[in-house]
């Protein structure tokens, strides 16, 4: 390890020490909830500047482990807003409920990290281990509300499918290293490159690939691997959820492209009809049983199990020659992040309150009781649908023109898109009908959300705006982080 | 530069809601009056730039094109001819007159009711200016929004339903020609080496298509989906069946402006892009159209003799008369295309009123049973009048707007298929059929238990109600009269639209 090195992965360490910090801050200071925020806050805004003076920077680290590119500064920044709109959040919810912000910020922190390392890694054992430490946090995370049975239902949930998964996923390393001999990402395609270029590929490879696919399948949620998703959504903490959906999720992402697009990219032909499948089945199944939910939370987990799917669309088109996929994928990776964040910080606002259900009824005459609240979760589900001009829209308009140039079978996969789209409207326009069509029932509870919270809220949705009106300043990025490999 | 003057117009109502949104709620007046202004303001704008056009050259003028997304080449670019602005026109007409018609019916939430009609108006005139394909697409899909929320908000007792339905059926069509715009911009940059520029521009699409460049089975295609999601929006049988229900849910108000632009939206699709980018596929699929059309025309005149409620007969009418307007348009004349613009803008004017007029009697009793009603004419002389004006208008009288436009459709479809057109006269008589026994019905006879129940709550038309109603009357007058001053702007287009439709047969 040289110091290079220590430049090179700084985000990660500088993010390992502000998780740390936070801890430090709750000892000297037990109690009180301002320096601790303070210090969340404030170190991530450092990893975030950190992240950003890398940008435009291309280096490896500890041998070609670690790769720097545009890539991990794209991923990392998204990690790090993730992790500091996920505070801003939390700390609402926490409060009322007794729950340890300085223990949630630590963790929650350290999660990122593992997400940060992922973004970065180059090799299939540095790749695990980054998994593993972003997931281990996750787990500890959902069961967060431990008084809670249903919090612990469904950490215990996520936590077996997901060190299932992977076990699963490693087997598939295993088997890839086995046959290749390397565990750098480079290394191995070179090596499968020459594999393809003498004919057939061994079985044991195809072994590896399915194994490796059916692994990331599941911490992606895509069909037929996403049981754990609903029950894991619907227990964890509002603020959890929110995190669980979009941070796991575009880490998922991130394995995806280092490991099928940077380490498999010379199988693509392999594996591109086993994504069309997975596509069209997790977009398909997600929406199905998203429009039959009537627990919000759980309606939001299968629709996120449906944006997968679209997203899976853009990795197709990738696979179908089109390397306008991968920008895709980022593009819709970063606006699904902000507006499905915001969709939960609307519902956990609504739940401040302990014993505040997340049944769509709460939703009833929220336009009345809080107009502002109302216009929001109104833009945010508005984004989730498609409706331009708003970030959603763009996010499934470029991944649909990737299939489309891509052709073939990834038309019929863009068109079959687009009508899973329309009947997700049902579903999400369904929570409009609540908010706005019909009368509160019961008290009605007023929710007024602190001030770090709307302002977390008020940076979704200007966001969701602003990637819906200018998508031009967002693609000059993800355009520039999609060439990452080679 | 010039000044921009399309922008300007569509900015007007969506500074107007911007401005609505820093009124307080308890200002109800405040915010019907400044809503009201606004509209105004865009209206007497459109009606300056469509004086400027009547008396320049003809094609697409003031064009306005700034870049948006280079990478992909798509532009904000906007402009009008002959057909859009006299749509624009349409647009801030009804406008400002549902606008006013609101200030009465509307006392609940108005703040949100009025910036829903303003976002909504920007939608509308956009949908006409736009001419680049992507920007289209959103000013297309900005107009459901909100009057997704004016039915399900402002509506009768079954408005989540019918809302709902509204927007799944509208979406199902737009979302799959999301995908077709997209197909057909990417064969334009595959044959310019790569290129995106211009692969969303209407004019740069409409010329490589002209020149015969996309090939047959693009066309088709892309032809389908565009044609779906005009289809159920005019809508033609057998997308229609929301139709009704969107209608006899919707406010007044609402009900007017979906009768009045909202299906015209569907037939200006069809005439600008559908046609023009892919006429090989139109010309395969004319005959098919043609007879949907026919269909519509019937069925919609038929169902709307047994339908018991006010509202359910002018909607059921509207799919009938619509049904001219595709007709029109399928049968590839200059005389049948400037009837099917005219019948837009006559269906715009006359529904339009008739639906005002439902809801002017719908505000004093509460209900559009048609069997309820009786003797009408005798408590409200003045209402009674102009009603049966407005009947005798949508019956096709000549003199009356009405029968310029169906009658033009008649003479362009003869020359193609003179049983079509012979066909279509029989709805003329059909058509004169439910309206006037309609008429009869409500107007005529004693004054039925159920109204004289009501007592003096039965007033006639008051004044607001009458400066809604007026400006639709002297326009369906002048056009009735004057034809001309619609045909003439529409020589150019119609011209434009053979042409294009034309390049099939090259």
């Amino acid at each position: 390890m040289t110091w290079s090195d220590v430049g090179t992965i700084s985000p990660v360490v500088i993010a390992v020490l502000v998780a740390a910090a936070i801890l430090v801050v709750d000892m000297a200071v037990p109690g009180r909830r301002t320096p601790i925020i303070a210090t969340a806050l404030g170190g991530l805004g450092v990893v975030g500047a950190v992240v950003l003076i890398q940008a435009g920077h291309t280096g490896t680290a500890f041998g070609g482990a670690y790769s720097l590119d545009n890539l991990t500064v794209f991923l990392d920044a998204l990690f790090v807003a993730i992790a500091a709109l996920t505070i801003l959040f939390a700390v609402d919810y926490l409060e009322p409920r007794g729950l340890p912000i300085a223990e949630f910020a630590a963790v929650l922190v350290f999660a990122v990290t593992g997400a940060m390392l992922v973004a970065g890694s180059t090799d299939l054992v540095l790749l695990f281990v980054s998994l593993e430490l972003m997931v281990l946090p996750g787990y500890m995370l959902a069961g967060f509300a431990r008084n809670d049975p249903y919090s612990t239902e469904g950490a215990i949930k996520y936590f077996l499918l997901g060190s299932f998964s992977s076990a699963i996923l490693l087997f598939g390393l295993a088997y890839v290293w086995g046959m290749t001999g390397t565990t750098r990402v480079d290394g191995v395609a070179t090596a499968l490159a020459t594999a393809v270029a003498h004919g057939s590929i061994q079985p044991g490879l195809a072994m590896g690939l399915a194994f490796m696919t059916a692994g990331v399948a599941f911490k992606m949620a895509a069909v037929p691997f996403h049981y754990w998703t609903p029950d894991a959504y619907q227990g964890s903490p509002t603020p959890v959820t929110a995190y669980l959906s979009v941070g796991p999720k575009v880490g998922a992402f991130a394995i995806a492209l280092r490991l099928f697009v940077g380490a498999l990219g010379p199988l693509k032909a392999d594996w591109l009809p086993v994504i069309i499948v997975l596509a069209a089945a997790t977009m398909t199944l997600g929406n199905l049983v998203a429009i039959t939910q009537d627990n919000v939370k759980r309606m939001l987990a299968y629709s996120s199990i449906a944006h997968t799917g679209y997203i899976l669309v853009g990795l197709a088109a990738y696979a179908g020659g089109q390397q306008t996929g991968l920008s895709a994928i980022l593009f819709y990776g970063a606006a699904y992040t902000f507006m499905n964040m915001g969709a939960f910080a609307v519902v956990t606002a609504l739940q401040r309150r302990p014993g505040v259900s997340s049944q769509i009824a709460t939703f009833a005459g929220l336009g009345r009781r809080d107009p502002w609240l109302g216009a929001l979760m109104t833009l945010f589900l508005l984004s989730l649908t498609g409706i331009p001009p708003l970030a959603g829209f763009w996010a499934k308009a470029y991944v649909i023109l990737a299939a489309i140039q891509a052709g073939g079978w990834l038309s019929a996969l863009a068109v079959l898109a687009m009508v899973n789209a329309a009947a997700a409207a049902f579903y999400y326009l369904r929570v409009v009908v609540y908010m706005y069509m019909r009368e509160p029932v019961g008290e009605a509870a007023p929710s007024s959300p602190g001030r770090l919270f709307r302002a977390g809220l008020g940076v979704t949705g200007v966001v969701t705006l602003i990637f819906g009106l200018f998508p031009a300043l967002v693609t000059a990025a993800t355009n520039a982080a999609a060439v990452f490999h080679g | 530069m010039s000044l921009p003057i399309l922008s300007l117009i569509t900015l007007t109502p969506l500074v107007g809601a911007a401005v609505l949104v820093a009124v307080p709620s308890r200002r109800p007046d405040l915010i019907r009056r400044t809503a009201l202004a606004f509209a105004l303001l865009a209206w007497v704008m459109s009606l300056l730039l469509l004086a400027a056009y009547a008396f320049g050259p003809t094609g697409f003028r003031y064009v306005e094109a700034a870049d948006w997304i280079p990478t992909f080449g798509i532009q904000y670019k906007v402009g009008v001819d002959g057909l859009s602005i006299l749509m624009v026109v349409l647009t801030t007409t009804l406008s400002w007159i549902s606008i006013l018609a609101s200030f009465g019916p509307i006392k609940d939430r108005v703040k949100g009711y009025m910036i829903s009609f303003l976002v909504l108006e920007v939608g509308m005139i956009g949908v006409f200016i736009a001419l680049d394909l992507f920007l289209f697409y959103i000013f297309w899909e900005i107009v459901l929004v909100p009057m997704y929320l004016i039915i399900g908000i402002w509506g009768g007792a079954n408005r989540i339903y019918a809302t709902m339905k509204f927007v799944l059926y509208t979406l199902v069509g737009s979302l799959l020609m999301l995908v077709a715009i997209l197909a057909t911009a990417y064969a334009y940059q595959g044959g310019h080496g790569g290129s995106w520029v211009g692969a969303f521009d209407f004019q740069a699409l409409q010329g490589y298509a002209a020149a015969g460049h996309f090939a047959d089975d693009l066309q088709i295609l892309a032809f389908l989906a565009l044609f779906l999601a005009f289809a159920i929006k005019v809508p033609m049988f057998p997308f229609h069946t929301w139709l009704p229900d969107a209608h006899t849910e919707a406010p007044t108000a609402g009900s007017v402006i979906l009768a009045g632009v909202l299906l015209k939206l569907g037939a200006y699709g069809l005439i600008r892009f559908a046609v023009p980018l892919y006429p090989y596929a139109a010309h395969t699929f004319a005959w098919p159209i043609i007879v949907l059309s026919v269909i519509a025309i019937v069925y919609g005149a038929i169902v709307s003799i047994v339908q018991p409620d006010l509202k359910r007969l002018v909607a059921y009418s509207s799919v009938s008369h619509m049904g001219f307007v595709t007709l029109g348009i399928f049968v590839f004349n200059a005389t049948a295309f400037q009837g099917a613009v005219l019948q837009m803008i006559n269906h715009g004017l006359i529904t339009g009123g008739l639906f005002l007029l439902v809801g002017v009697i719908y505000e004093r009793t509460h209900d559009r049973t048609i069997s309820k009603m009786g003797g009408v004419a005798a408590v409200m002389p003045v209402y009674a009048t102009i009603f049966g004006f407005f009947i005798l208008a949508s019956a096709g009288l000549p003199g009356l707007s009405g029968f310029v436009g169906e009658f033009l459709v008649f003479v362009g479809s003869f020359g193609v298929a003179p049983a079509i057109a012979f066909a279509s006269i029989i709805v003329m008589v059909l058509a004169a059929t439910y309206l006037l026994w309609m008429f009869q019905r409500v107007a005529f006879g004693p004054l039925s238990d159920f109204l004289a129940g009501l007592g003096s709550h039965l007033t006639d038309i008051n004044r607001t109600e009458l400066f809604t109603l007026l400006p639709l009357a002297v326009l369906i007058v002048v056009l009735g009269l004057f034809p001309s001053l619609v045909l003439d702007l529409l020589r150019a287009p119609a011209q434009a639209f053979l042409t294009a439709a034309a390049a099939a047969r090259g």
